[in-house]
């Protein structure tokens, strides 16, 4: 219990844990990873602090926010962000970066979509689906009560970003934008029609084990480009903005520009280290379906991919 | 009684209300029709009295009418409006904060209605708290404590709690707080008021004994008159704020300055203000045991009814001055009512 | 007046009714006349304070500096002063201390047993007043032992540790000094205001900027928020000092400062004891928020617990911060009521004084030495901790298994009738129109000064951009107020007539109140699932207290003679209530409405975690985006909203007083 409250809890515990190592010269300060509100960047992250601590360094785990700790990173009161997904966290990143105090320490060997899912029970009710098209037809058919008569979108929390309201208004659907405010609220709502075969379109984001457990599939919007999120007159109407579909891409890792110079050996595990996002997808479904405790999984990982990451280590 | 001039105050005024200051400037002498006019209330109003040293004065009028802020103007608790203040020749108006100060921890004491006990200290630590303030030596201060308890019969109660206490017993802890540190000046406002009457009389007359043997300058203040007669040297009555008259109790009583006053004295019986020397027939033809000219009809009446001829009555040094019979007596008891 | 009032009556009327016809037409309205800013503020007249704000955060972080010393200099100064007590605390209470620096940090001292901990404890309610206290907060720290929650309560505790002192130690000055300076009273008040209405998550992102990310910014924010009634209640309570005291303090011959601290503080201290109660209550409050920024704990398992929908572990651990609120509470009340008292120190050795702590020091030091061989004395074992939180869940899923359907016709019913309806008319209500009926409004209730502040808040909120959101706010909040109004006054009512039901009452009510509002969120979410709906729900159950309290005080203070009075002319009970005790109590009633919108507004913003979008959705945005201007705007937006209902409800309380003669 002690052990694992250390861990998780968010006043940067230091975990006490290690065993000898190379890097012993490089600083003994803690390397201060941060956490957010999905289990899979728990769960990344805690993989990655679990090999710098075989490694020999200091790790300590801070809770901070996906887009607020760019702050902190900016600053070095924070060094390293594992999970900034090309879809949500691109602009935030290439802002910090292009400040010389953030660094992009590369891909973590997962791609990334987020887009709008449906069930596919729902293609029987609005035909034309996966075209976004088909969706200015039957809003009416995702409608509930509360949005009536605009159909009900249910978008990640509102820090996740993604510009649904604004895709909403650009591609003129008749829609509102429901957000649910926690991860787990977003898979409880999905949970809940799905059994009752009710309508619903929402957020779903891959890697992830929502798109395996159930059958469905997410819309085709107009295919993403960076001018059709800057430049209004691009894409489908010419006088807004956000008028396509949401980037897809790698998610990346930041750092905080100084950890290269201070922790040159675990700069080179953090380059190195990847993961699948099958991976990462199986993870997450027995962290959330099956309600095994996030440090076990972890711990498990650790235990069946020692050759993988030992490799990373002594390179 | 005539001893130098202890505390005195020239046209006093305590004005509140905006820009009282710059009215009072502007106006020196305003009457009570331009405060009003103005806006303006005028708590005290040209007040100048004389205090001589050893003199009970009393300061007495209705509720509202101004004495407990003329008593403060005194003390300087209030900062008046406009006027001068001399404690032993010294103008406390123009006194720096620390001579303030000095002049509060070592020659005035005073005593409040509500008592104003400090509720979290003990009876010994609330009478100790002056010298405290002043960093006295502590065992000192503690053993002058624990005299002036005594003094006031609280002995053994040292270690209560205000809130322990009686009403009449934690005005015996603000007399003894206020006479700790020896003050020369000793201001009581309304001390009793808050008190059952038996419990008044009482300490009436422990407040008597108590002068007796300190012989303090004391203003104290009161709306019962009855308390003033039988506490004064001599009273000031004041109503809206304005000194109405000051005089002995027996002066007001024979000679009321307006008809506000002699209403004031109406209910009082008159024996127990007026004194022997007051009624007594001049000369010096009666025999027998003399009375004492300061004494009080009501305590000699008796005496002197009973006698079957007039008795002689003598000043303070013993020479016989007058004579005082039945009729004269008489006439005081059961005369009540009617103007002197 | 008669004949006024009857004049006035049907123009107040055709007002209200112009608004709400207004409010239901205007989208049609605007689209006819083609006149869309009449709904919707033109977006070319925002100001956009946000970037000023923003810019001038920037500025102040980057630039600005007092010759050498910078503001971040100083901020991280202050961030490291608060710091090492801080982590003297932690490393005793919950991590140990660690010989650090190194890559293999030892642990040189574990941190105190949790035996050692409740002894102390123990002894120090023994200490401060008696058994019964020992026994209260013993049992108190054992709950937190037995089910679980130790680890996470001593972080907590930690933070207390530093919070309260700081915070009421802080507040005290800050009180001390306004009451010096009337001056100082009149900088303070609107500032107070303004603390105690902003939403803290808008203060968050500054304060993450200035103290870095950490405990030390959770630390900071706690105290912003929990000093505020403590300035208030020390400027009350000084000035509430009885005159006499301060007179006769004066002519003992005191200095200002001996005044101060000997006479006019030590007078006052059990009004000030409330103000610490206060500081405790909120710092606990807090403690979930500032797991957002990085204070771990209890408040972090509360929410964890809600991004994973785990009712269970939630309600364990706002429980845990309710025990460890009561036995800190109870702790520091008995101990100022001690300190107020002198005590004879006994004669002896300081060990035969200080028996206790002499025990408490054995005990830790012997379970330190022990621990070594048997770690049972340092951690409570985790194999006999409980749990009830299956029994939660079950609970929940049990209800939403088989109830879903009558869940839903509810949620439907609520919407359709009564939450939609509100909306489309707030919603409607052309912005020149509601700027103008509450200044009208505010200069009917209190003069022009109440009009110009109405007219001019409102005017802000409109030209900041936010007037579609500051809408959904009001119509989130109206309608859960409304509906906590319609709950609440008539079980303050019934509390007050029945005193069987008054303790039932009173027992819910005070249990709605201590549990971290967080904790409903729980169940409500996994209950009918994010929307309007849910976070009326959530407001309701929070804002519900002083709704039923005021009522009920109200009620209960009519005068007896009043009642007699009207049980002489012959009124039935029904009659009597109607026209005598709810009348009379209409002021009071009015100030537990007052109070029900504040706490909804402070709710409302915690909602805006399960998906609400109204101004907590946009401040709780910028909280996470760090952009310090956006926060602040939405946050100065909803504090205008709470000061313009504030005021306007309290300036028509003093018009009922008034009217009932009980004030002049
Ligand atoms: N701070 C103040 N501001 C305005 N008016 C004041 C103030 N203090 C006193 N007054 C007014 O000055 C007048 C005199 O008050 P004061 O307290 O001296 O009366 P008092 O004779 O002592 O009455 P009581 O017997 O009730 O103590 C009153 O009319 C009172 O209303
Ligand atoms: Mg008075």
């Amino acid at each position: 219990m002690r052990q694992n409250l250390r861990i998780l809890g968010a006043a940067a515990l230091t975990a006490a844990l290690s065993a000898s190592s190379a890097w012993s010269a490089e600083s003994a300060d803690p390397i201060k990873l941060t956490l957010h509100d999905w289990s899979g960047q728990l769960i990344n992250t805690k993989i990655m602090g679990s090999i710098l601590q075989e490694a020999g360094y200091n790790v300590e785990y801070v809770q901070a926010d996906y887009i607020a700790q760019f702050a902190g990173l900016k600053t070095g009161d924070l060094h390293l962000a594992m999970e900034i997904w090309e879809t949500t966290g691109r602009e935030a990143l290439d802002e910090a970066t292009a400040s010389g105090k953030v660094i992009n320490a590369g891909d973590t060997g997962m791609t990334a979509i987020e887009e709008w899912w449906y069930p596919a029970y729902m293609k029987d009710r609005c035909p034309g689906l996966p075209d976004w098209q088909a969706l200015k037809d039957c809003s009416e058919e995702f409608a509930t009560a509360e949005t009536s008569p605009y159909g009900r979108y249910v978008g990640g929390p509102v820090t996740w970003g993604g510009f649904d309201e604004e895709r909403v208004e650009a591609l003129e659907l008749d829609f509102e934008v429901v957000h649910a405010g926690t991860d787990a609220a977003l898979f409880a709502e999905l949970e809940s029609a799905y059994q009752r075969q009710d309508p619903i379109v929402l957020w779903v984001y891959a890697p992830h084990w929502a798109p395996s457990k159930y059958e469905g599939e997410f819309v085709e919007f107009p295919l993403y480009s960076p001018e059709c999120y800057s430049d209004p007159s691009a894409g489908v109407n010419p006088d807004l903005a956000y008028d396509c579909g949401k980037p897809r891409g790698p998610i990346w890792k930041a750092a905080w520009a100084g950890l290269p110079d201070k922790w040159p050996g675990a700069y080179q595990i953090i380059q190195e280290y990847n993961l699948s996002n099958e991976e990462m997808s199986a993870m997450v479904g027995k962290a959330d379906l099956e309600g095994v405790d996030i440090d076990t999984v972890v711990a498990d990982w650790m235990s069946e991919n020692k050759d993988l990451w030992s490799g990373w280590i002594s390179h | 009684m005539i001893h130098n001039t202890k505390l005195s105050c020239r046209n006093v005024w305590k004005l509140y209300g905006a820009n009282a200051q710059e009215f009072l400037s502007s106006n020196p002498a305003p009457s009570g029709d331009d405060i009003r006019q103005a806006g303006i209330i005028g708590a005290v109003r040209d007040a100048s009295i004389d205090i001589a040293e050893g003199e009970i004065f009393i300061i007495m009028g209705l509720s509202g009418s101004g004495k407990s802020t003329l008593v403060r103007c005194l003390s300087r608790l209030i900062e008046p409006t406009g006027g001068q203040v001399l404690f032993d020749g010294v103008d406390l108006l123009t006194a720096s904060e620390q001579e303030l100060i000095e002049i509060r921890r070592h020659k005035m004491g005073m005593v409040f209605q509500h008592f104003a006990l400090l509720p979290h200290l003990t009876v010994l630590q609330n009478v100790m708290f002056p010298l405290t303030v002043q960093a006295a030596p502590k065992a000192e201060a503690e053993e002058k404590a624990r005299e002036v308890v005594d003094l006031v019969g609280l002995k053994g109660r040292e270690d209560y709690y205000p809130r322990e206490l009686s009403g009449g017993q934690q005005q015996r802890v603000g007399i003894a707080r206020s006479l700790v540190t020896e003050p020369d000046l000793w201001f009581l406002d309304e001390p009793f008021s808050a008190l059952d009457p038996l419990i008044r009389r009482e300490m009436q007359d422990e407040f008597m004994r108590l002068q007796a043997r300190l012989h303090k300058t004391i203003v104290f203040i009161t709306h019962d008159f009855e308390e003033a007669v039988r506490l004064a040297d001599r009273i000031a009555i004041m109503k809206d704020g304005e000194i109405i008259q000051v005089a002995t109790p027996e002066e007001l009583v024979l000679n009321p300055a307006t008809d506000y006053v002699a209403e004031f004295t109406r209910h009082i019986p008159r024996s127990k203000v007026l004194t022997v020397g007051g009624i007594m027939t001049p000369g010096t033809q009666a025999e027998g045991m003399p009375v004492p000219a300061t004494a009080r009809v009501s305590e000699v009446a008796e005496q002197i009814i009973a006698a079957d001829a007039p008795r002689p009555v003598c000043d303070a040094n013993g020479r016989t001055v007058g004579s005082i019979g039945r009729t004269a007596v008489a006439r005081v008891l059961f005369g009540a009512g009617e103007a002197a | 007046m008669k004949a006024h009032l009857t004049r006035q009556a049907p123009v107040a009327w055709g007002l209200v009714l112009a608004t709400i016809l207004l409010g239901w037409f205007g989208r049609d309205l605007a689209k006819a006349l083609d006149a869309r800013w009449l709904v919707k503020v033109p977006s070319s007249w925002d100001i956009p304070f946000n970037t000023y704000i923003s810019a001038a955060m920037a500025w102040l972080m980057e630039e600005a500096a007092v010759g050498p010393v910078s503001f971040t200099d100083a901020t991280r100064a202050i961030a490291w002063l608060i710091e090492q007590p801080y982590e003297l605390a932690l490393n005793l209470l919950a991590r140990g201390f660690l010989f650090d620096p190194g890559p293999e940090p030892q642990v040189l001292l574990p941190a105190a047993s949790w035996i050692a901990v409740t002894a102390a404890v123990i002894a120090l309610g023994h200490y401060c007043r008696s058994w019964g206290l020992a026994a209260l907060v013993g049992a108190c720290f054992a709950y937190l032992a037995v089910f679980g929650q130790w680890d996470s309560a001593m972080i907590t505790l930690a933070s207390v540790l530093i919070a309260v002192p700081i915070g009421a130690g802080g507040g005290l000055l800050a009180g001390i000094w306004a009451y010096r300076h009337p001056l100082g009273e009149r900088i303070l008040s609107p500032i107070l205001d303004l603390m105690q209405t902003i939403p803290i998550f808008a203060y968050l992102v500054p304060i993450l900027f200035m103290f870095g990310f950490g405990p030390v910014s959770a630390l900071v924010a706690t105290i912003i928020y929990a000093t505020p009634p403590m300035i208030r209640i020390t400027i009350m309570a000084l000035k509430a000092v009885d005159p006499e005291i301060l007179d006769f303090g004066r002519m003992a011959g005191t200095t200002r400062r001996q005044l101060m601290w000997r006479v006019l503080v030590p007078s006052a201290s059990q009004s000030l004891m409330v103000g610490v109660n206060q500081v405790i209550m909120l710092t606990l409050n807090m403690v979930i928020i500032a797991s957002m920024i990085g204070a771990g704990g209890l408040g972090f398992d509360v929410l964890a617990a809600l991004r994973r929908l785990d009712i269970g572990a939630g309600f364990e651990a706002g429980i845990a911060i309710v025990v460890l609120a009561i036995a800190v509470d109870r702790l520091s009340q008995a101990f100022a009521e001690r300190m107020g008292q002198v005590h004879h120190t006994t004669p002896g050795s300081w060990a035969a004084r200080n028996k206790r702590t002499v025990l408490v020091l054995c005990l830790l030091a012997v379970t330190w030495v022990l621990g070594r061989f048997s770690p049972l004395l340092l951690d409570y074992p985790q194999s006999q901790t409980i749990t009830t939180g299956a029994f939660w869940n079950d609970t929940v899923k049990y209800l939403n298994v088989n109830y879903f359907d009558a869940f839903e016709a509810v949620k439907v019913f609520f919407l359709q009738w009564f939450l939609l309806p509100i909306k489309k008319t707030l919603l409607g209500i052309p912005w020149p129109w509601a700027i103008a009926m509450l200044t009208l409004l505010g200069w009917r209730a209190g003069g022009w000064k109440l009009a110009a502040l109405c007219g001019a808040m409102s005017a802000l909120i409109a030209v900041s951009g936010l007037w579609a959101k500051a809408m959904v706010t009001v119509y989130l909040c109206g309608a859960s107020v409304i509906l906590a109004t319609l709950i609440g006054v008539p079980l303050g009512v019934l509390a007050a007539l029945n005193r069987r039901a008054g303790i039932a009452i009173n027992l819910l009510i005070d249990t709605l109140q201590t549990l971290p509002s967080f904790v409903y969120l729980i169940p409500v979410v996994m209950l009918f699932r994010v929307g309007d709906f849910t976070a009326m729900i959530a407001i309701v159950l929070y804002a519900l207290a002083p709704a039923v309290r005021y009522a009920a005080h109200g009620v209960r203070s009519v005068s007896s003679e009043l009642i007699e009075a009207g049980l002489v002319s012959g009124c039935t009970k029904w009659q009597l209530l109607r026209l005598v005790r709810l009348p009379m109590a209409l002021p009071e009633i009015l100030l537990g409405i007052n109070q029900t919108i504040m706490l909804a507004l402070s709710m409302l913003v915690i909602t805006a975690l399960v998906g609400t979008r109204d101004l907590g959705q946009e401040v709780y945005i910028a909280l996470t985006k760090a952009d310090t201007g956006r926060g602040l705007v939405a946050g100065l937006a909803i504090a205008f909203i709470a000061i313009i209902a504030d005021r306007l409800i309290n300036a028509g309380a003093r018009g009922a007083r008034i009217r009932f003669g009980l004030e002049s």
